[in-house]
């Protein structure tokens, strides 16, 4: 699953590119991969010194109410609170994309993984056939939360769901992420891809799963 | 037999793709059972008491445990 994730500014804010939220603070959802794609985003518009983060929930639920009481200037947000957050009118100003990744213990066998990347496929395939039609799942999480269940299935914008078929991680774009998480002090140590990735494993899998593919 | 793996709770955001697959018995065609666990309501951090270099993440917790084989990161 490619996961979106927006930082967005309240409506009354004078932030309309991503550079105007230098020194100003952003809450991010610390040790989940929407605070990364938030600092990702703030580095791409200013220097280091100048991204200020504070703690914000792992809600974004909550995040989003901190931001419209002000209590801070800015937030990342997933779906379908950025859609929440857009029919509120508080305004995108940066978005990105990033690959959910799946850590797995030692234990998983061969047939199992290759059976779940089977499974996935096949549901990416019917998502992707029919995305308006899937978006309910969004709203379904957030059952109780009003702002959510207002939502209707055209609100959401289509192309911030993106799906693709699982796929072996590229050893490059492992390292960077790596390289990147230990620049800013979240990781230690060099990276080994033959203690972070299961080679065997993940191949024999995806060639067992293969003829999904090819269908 | 149908194999069976374990989980760690995904939403919509990073796991659509799974939970669909679970609605419309696609892990069950394939003769996987798979079960979606969640940490207790009473066991959940949220990300506002951790800093950048000491998160207070959720994810990986039943993994670390030994209830769960995987979770999405």
């Amino acid at each position: 699953m490619i996961v979106c994730a927006a930082l967005v500014v309240p409506p009354t804010s004078t932030v309309f590119a991503p550079q105007e939220l230098a020194h100003k603070r952003v809450a991010l959802d610390y040790g989940n991969g929407t605070a990364y794609a938030g600092l990702q985003m703030l580095e791409a518009a200013m220097p280091r010194d100048a991204v200020t983060s504070c703690a914000g929930a792992t809600s974004p639920a909550e995040r989003f109410a901190g931001l419209m009481r002000g209590d801070f200037d800015a937030t990342v947000l997933q779906e379908p609170w950025i859609t929440v957050a857009e029919k509120a009118g508080c305004r995108l100003v940066s978005t990105t994309f990033f690959h959910g990744t799946w850590v797995a213990t030692r234990d998983v066998s061969v047939e199992a993984y290759a059976a779940l990347l089977r499974a996935i496929t096949r549901a990416v395939r019917h998502i992707n056939a029919d995305k308006r039609g899937y978006v309910s799942y969004f709203i379904r999480d957030w059952s109780g939360h009003p702002e959510v269940e207002a939502l209707k299935p055209q609100d959401f914008n289509l192309g911030r769901i993106q799906l693709k078929e699982p796929g072996p991680i590229p050893e490059d774009e492992a390292r960077w992420a790596w390289d990147w998480m230990a620049s800013w002090g979240l990781i230690a140590g060099a990276f080994d891809v033959t203690t972070q990735i299961n080679r065997t494993v993940e191949r024999e899998a995806h060639e067992l799963a293969a003829v999904v593919r090819a269908g | 037999m149908a194999m069976t793996m374990t989980i760690e709770r995904v939403m919509a955001f990073m796991g659509l793709d799974v939970l669909v697959a679970r609605d419309e018995g696609l892990f069950e065609a394939e003769g996987l059972d798979l079960r979606i666990a969640a940490l207790p309501p009473d066991e959940i951090r949220s990300a506002a008491e951790g800093t950048p270099s000491k998160p207070a993440t959720n994810q990986g917790k039943l993994q670390a445990r030994g209830a769960a084989q995987m979770f999405q990161a």
